[in-house]
């Protein structure tokens, strides 16, 4: 039984983009965020079919081909070799125009699976910085139904390594400056009077202790006045005698020899 | 005397006024230092981290120096009222070492403010926080100092990373290693907690989505109590110094016309 060949999935002319608010996260090493694309789908998709994100390496994009049914979906195990996979399968209803959803979708985001090795689509961390290249897919029964277009590259963030941080200081602040040399100049002065005063203090010891060496000695030299002795009185009764002989007591008169 | 009676009368009350703010400077000083060892702000395991915290040594020599100008204030209040050469001179001698102590502190605390760049701890960040495996002891210690602080320091003052999240995404991390990129973009106390401690919106915070992270950078809660320490040491110190010049040339000078 023949079937008549699928028809080429419609192309929409909606290009997927990492969204345009400055979030953070919207691009780290594995993950990259997208644009959630609201009212795109809903011509072309009924609420049974699934709309698929593919995700490829940019070099590989124009070489991917749409898995004509739902059992040849690339899934996130085969990025690796075959270049591409898709993932983030949804039901067209979430893209709807009335659905309410948060505005962005983030690729890479479960790290729980693709350890396993099922066959569920899994939204993996991606193993590369890519660049990669991403579009919608609309699934049904039959296969593709509709398509977006290819996005721009998208490059994921390569991180540096912390060795290349210099925590080196840009240059001395002026605080350093005034505060050292105030203090040293200050410093400097009082040891110096420090030194002045107790040079000076050893200097007056020493010149005290001297006795004699009249060179060095500031002090007039003061004389110890020794008084010439007075003549002692004479003793009372004593005669005059030539002096240094001493005095001797008057004897009576002797007797006159008789005539 | 050397000189008339009223100009020694005038030294001596300059002098005892002047020792009279020496003491109560150096009680302030001692009551300054204390504060800053006891670390109210939880920083200290970054310093110890960064192998250079001669802020902290500062800080404690301020403690002793404080006491000893204080003490020594009163002996040179009691040398001066008496007259007291020996007492005078050891005043003189025991402020000289002093002084010198508290120059070394000033000057320490004051070159240490440059050394506390963003730089320097983005990087101690990024190498010890929540890294596992550390060499020796030592390490390990200053690790574990490092990922507590940071972890309170992201609790309490609502930021992340030294200068925003950024800083996990531009470098690789020891926490990297440990935690995948998709699931932790930037560590989860980067997150708007709710009362409970879990963040209010994980994918809204791994995503940067403005009301579920922290995107201010943490430089600001760090170096902002560690400048006012050293500042505080340094100018505080260098206005006792300046003052005890004063007073120590005045006390030499008084020494010096004493008569035996």
């Amino acid at each position: 039984l023949l079937s008549s060949p699928p028809a080429p999935p419609a192309l929409l002319p909606y290009v997927p983009r990492v969204p345009p608010a400055a979030l953070p996260g919207k691009l780290t090493a594995t993950t990259f965020a997208l644009e959630r694309p609201c009212c795109v789908f809903d011509r072309h998709a009924n609420a049974s079919d699934a709309v698929w994100l593919v995700v490829a390496f940019a070099n590989a994009s124009d070489a991917f081909r749409n898995p004509p049914s739902r059992a040849d979906v690339p899934l996130y195990e085969r990025l690796p070799t075959a270049r591409s996979y898709m993932t983030l399968e949804a039901a067209a209803a979430a893209y709807a125009c009335s659905a309410p959803s948060p505005a962005v979708l983030r690729v890479g985001g479960d790290t729980a699976c693709g350890d396993q090795g099922g066959w569920d689509p899994c939204n993996g961390p991606l193993p590369s910085p890519g660049p990669y290249r991403v579009k919608f897919l609309v699934m049904g029964c039959q296969g593709p139904k509709a398509e977006t277009r290819w996005s721009d590259p998208i490059l994921l963030r390569r991180a540096g390594s912390p060795s290349t941080i210099d925590p080196a200081p840009a240059r001395r602040g002026g605080d350093v400056v005034v505060i050292t040399s105030i203090l040293a100049s200050l410093g400097t002065v009082l040891a110096a009077a420090a030194l002045g005063a107790v040079g000076t203090e050893a200097w007056r010891s020493l010149c005290r202790r001297d006795s004699g060496t009249g060179t060095f000695s500031r002090r007039s030299y003061r004389t110890h006045h020794i008084p010439p002795a007075l003549p002692q009185p004479l003793p009372p009764g004593c005669r005059c005698s030539p002096p240094g002989l001493g005095c001797f007591a008057p004897r009576p008169p002797a007797p006159c020899p008789a005539e | 005397m050397a000189k008339s009676g009223d100009g020694i009368r005038i030294l001596q009350g300059l002098l005892v006024f002047g020792n009279v703010v020496i003491g109560m400077c150096g009680i302030a000083l001692t009551a300054e230092c204390i504060f800053f060892v006891s670390d109210p702000h939880g920083l200290y395991p970054l310093l110890e981290a960064t192998e250079n915290d001669d802020i902290y040594a500062a800080a404690w020599i301020g403690i002793f120096v404080g006491f000893a100008l204080f003490a020594l204030s009163i002996l040179g209040i009691v040398g001066v009222i008496k007259s007291n050469r020996t007492l005078l001179l050891v005043y003189i001698i025991l402020m000289l070492t002093t002084y010198a102590f508290e120059m070394a502190s000033c000057i320490t605390a004051a070159t240490q403010r440059d050394f506390l760049t963003p730089n320097l701890f983005l990087k101690q960040m990024l190498e010890r926080y929540n890294k596992s495996d550390t060499d020796n002891n030592n390490d390990k210690w200053m690790a574990e100092g490092v990922t507590k602080t940071w972890d309170e320091l992201m609790l309490q003052k609502h930021c992340c990373g030294v200068r925003g999240p950024s800083d996990w995404q531009e470098y690789t991390s020891a926490f990297r290693s440990r935690h995948k990129d998709a699931d932790f973009p930037w560590p989860h106390n980067c997150c708007v907690m709710d009362a409970q401690g879990s963040p209010v919106n994980l994918d809204g915070c791994k995503l940067g989505v403005p009301g579920y992270y922290n995107s201010n950078g943490c430089y600001d809660a760090i170096s902002g109590p560690m400048n006012t320490q050293a500042w505080g040491v340094a100018w505080f110190g260098f206005a006792i110094l300046c003052w005890t010049f004063c007073v120590l040339l005045g006390t030499m000078f008084y020494w010096s016309r004493i008569e035996y």
